[in-house]
């Protein structure tokens, strides 16, 4: 059964969403996040990245996920997802967390020994 | 729109040439005597690599359902809300006060009994 969420939209008229709907996409946007902080990860390990040039290599790869998400969902973003901005900035240092555990790692497999 | 075999094997490819740059570049780096940087053509690899598994990933994570409530209730009145099957009442013992109830009609043996 489908619940519903209700939200006041920006013309002020009531827009109602399906809250598995909502939780359905969230989690597949966590699933990409996940992979491709681990993903980014491991390249930036490769191409021996070290200090501030392997977060700016994150901030790429959060933008670039962006983008692909967006290119997904197509211009009809709006059916998908509730705003653009969220889906930029949701979970920027939990997926940090796993870039640099990712990124040392095969720094150190790749470059150290 | 969904996951293909296609997004597999693009995601499989992708994870190879990572790998495979990831060699590349330790192998370079044990090899040379004066390493300073990677060369190019390990870097684009790695790069490409990554957007080829990031490109893969976001559609094998499964399908972005329509957030919006109305698209699914837009063919449903709000009578099929309510609408509640386990709780229809067939025979109602109210209906022996209607001045039209003939119990001769139903239920004439559980009387006579």
């Amino acid at each position: 059964m489908t619940k519903v969420a209700n939200k006041s939209g920006k013309s002020g008229d009531m827009t109602a969403y399906s809250e598995v709907a909502l939780r359905n996409n969230a989690a597949i946007v966590e699933y990409c996040r996940t992979a491709m902080a681990a993903l980014s990860g491991c390249t930036a390990g490769v191409l021996g990245l070290s200090g501030l040039y392997g977060f700016g290599f994150y901030v790429l790869a959060v933008i670039g996920l962006w983008i692909l998400l967006l290119m997904r969902a197509g211009s009809k973003w709006n059916r998908y997802f509730l705003n653009r901005k969220s889906l930029l900035t949701n979970n920027f240092i939990g997926g940090l967390c796993t870039y640099v555990l990712f990124w040392t790692f095969f720094y150190t497999m790749v470059h150290v020994y | 729109m969904g996951s293909t075999g296609f997004h597999k094997v693009v995601f499989i490819i992708g994870i190879c040439f990572l790998v495979h740059a990831a060699v590349s570049a330790a192998q370079r780096k044990l090899t040379e005597q004066e390493f300073t940087s990677l060369s190019l053509d390990i870097v684009v690899q790695g790069i490409l690599s990554l957007i080829a598994c990031m490109y893969a990933i976001i559609y094998m994570a499964g399908d972005l359902k329509e957030i919006r409530a109305t698209e699914e209730l837009e063919n449903k009145s709000w009578e099929t809300l309510r609408n509640i099957p386990s709780y229809y009442i067939f025979s109602h013992r109210g209906r022996t006060l209607s001045p039209a109830y003939d119990p001769t009609s139903v239920g004439k043996s559980l009387i006579d009994e």
